[in-house]
């Protein structure tokens, strides 16, 4: 029993590695290898001993790849997930700072967590009004891919630097390739503060 | 996999020959003991899953190291479970290599034609060592500290070259932020490529030399 695992074995086995004439023959000289192995007594299904394991070590190995790789896609993804923090109202400034007809760039200080940090990130914020009464909020951030677009008085319109997009004082687009007008937060004005709520 | 796409992979790679070489090989009639190289491969793969997926929220820095551990374990989403399988993961592998080796020696494994196995089964007993070891600083927690210190103060008593082994170690005369960094650098980027290549190595010469049968009282 022992002397099966004497070197000349061992050398057989490796030299199935390297024989090109081994290669194109594999199959039917593997099978004639190994099915002397097994049991030739089948179960009723007609599964060998050899199958049976395999078949064992497939489950167990597919569970326990299950049980950590499950977990992982959880794991990986759960920030994703977490509440970054923009569900409450923000104080812009005073309302009487935005000059009638022409968007106002107004700026706050927002705190925003992403994991164990909490960082304070500055929010651009274009507020517009007709009238003195009536706000409306525009996000500075380009509706194409995210650049920061700008006020131009000259040419009446955001210009957004990265793919040459422009947008109308009301946010609808001019030209370009955005895909929608420039996002639009809550506003509220309160003891004539401005304050807005919403995305970006 | 006896499957036509089997055949058609096999007929370009003959992938089912290495297949046999590796897992189809003769071997002695053998025990249970000698499942523990097997075991320690496999929490190997563990540890470089688990530890791969640590690193996506780990920061090795002095002042975010310790938060964003308590984070994983604490707040994410079975950040626990990976960590938790990380350490204990640590600790298992130490012991099952432990194992591994004294089977070796008490079945007299180690000798010809088994010698270079056996010397590359030592330099990859150290090198769990010094995963365990750079792996401990990384909580940067009171006990990962003092670990630290007295680890490094072990290495200086080492004749002749003790002083500058403990100042390369720390990357200075005390532990700081250059030695997280530096452990961390080992134990994710050194360690691990070193390890591949020796494991590779030691599963070679496994598979090429075949493994040693139960000694008998008469041999």
């Amino acid at each position: 029993m022992n002397d099966d695992a004497d070197l000349p074995k061992a050398d057989h086995a490796d030299s199935s590695l390297t024989d090109p004439a081994a290669q194109g023959e594999s199959v039917s000289r593997l099978d004639a290898d190994t099915q002397p192995d097994e049991d030739p007594q089948l179960d009723a299904k007609g599964i060998s001993r050899r199958q049976m394991l395999t078949r064992s070590v497939a489950v167990m190995g597919g569970a326990i790849a299950a049980g950590v790789g499950i977990p992982a896609i959880f794991y990986v993804a759960g920030p994703a997930a977490e509440d970054s923090g923009t569900a409450e109202w923000i104080r812009l400034g005073a309302a009487s700072s935005v000059e009638p007809g022409t968007p106002t760039l107004m700026k706050a200080n927002v705190e925003r967590r992403s994991g164990y940090l909490t960082s304070t990130e500055e929010l651009s914020v274009f507020v517009t009004t007709e009238n003195g009464t009536s706000f409306e909020a525009l996000s500075n951030v380009c509706s194409h891919l995210g650049c920061r677009v700008r006020w131009v008085d000259e040419q009446d319109g955001f210009f957004c630097p990265c793919h040459n997009a422009v947008f109308n004082a009301d946010g609808t687009v001019a030209s370009g390739p955005p895909p929608r007008p420039l996002d639009q937060f809550e506003v509220k004005v309160e003891e004539s503060q401005i304050f807005i709520k919403g995305i970006a | 996999m006896s499957s036509k796409i089997g055949d058609w992979v096999n007929e370009r790679s003959g992938w089912r020959n290495h297949y046999a070489a590796i897992f189809l090989r003769k071997i002695p009639k053998i025990n249970w003991l000698y499942t523990l190289g097997s075991a320690t491969l496999f929490t190997m793969t563990l540890q470089f899953a688990t530890g791969i997926l640590l690193t996506l929220y780990y920061v090795p820095e002095p002042t975010q190291a310790h938060a964003s551990v308590d984070y994983i374990t604490n707040e994410l989403t079975f950040g626990w479970l990976i960590r938790g399988l990380h350490h204990w993961g640590s600790s298992a592998m130490v012991l099952l290599v432990i194992l591994h080796m004294v089977r070796v020696i008490a079945y007299g494994a180690y000798k010809y034609p088994r010698e270079a196995t056996w010397f590359s089964g030592v330099a990859l007993l150290l090198l769990t060592f010094s995963f365990g070891f750079t792996g401990y600083l990384l909580p940067w927690d009171q006990r990962a500290y003092w670990a630290t210190v007295v680890g490094t103060r072990i290495g200086e008593v080492t004749p002749f070259v003790g002083g500058s082994l403990k100042s390369v170690m720390l990357g200075g005369e005390e532990i700081s932020g250059l030695t997280l960094t530096r452990f961390y650098g080992a134990h994710v980027w050194i360690l691990p490529a070193v390890l591949l290549v020796l494991v590779g190595i030691h599963m070679y010469l496994v598979i090429r030399n075949g493994i040693t049968a139960v000694p008998k009282r008469n041999e």
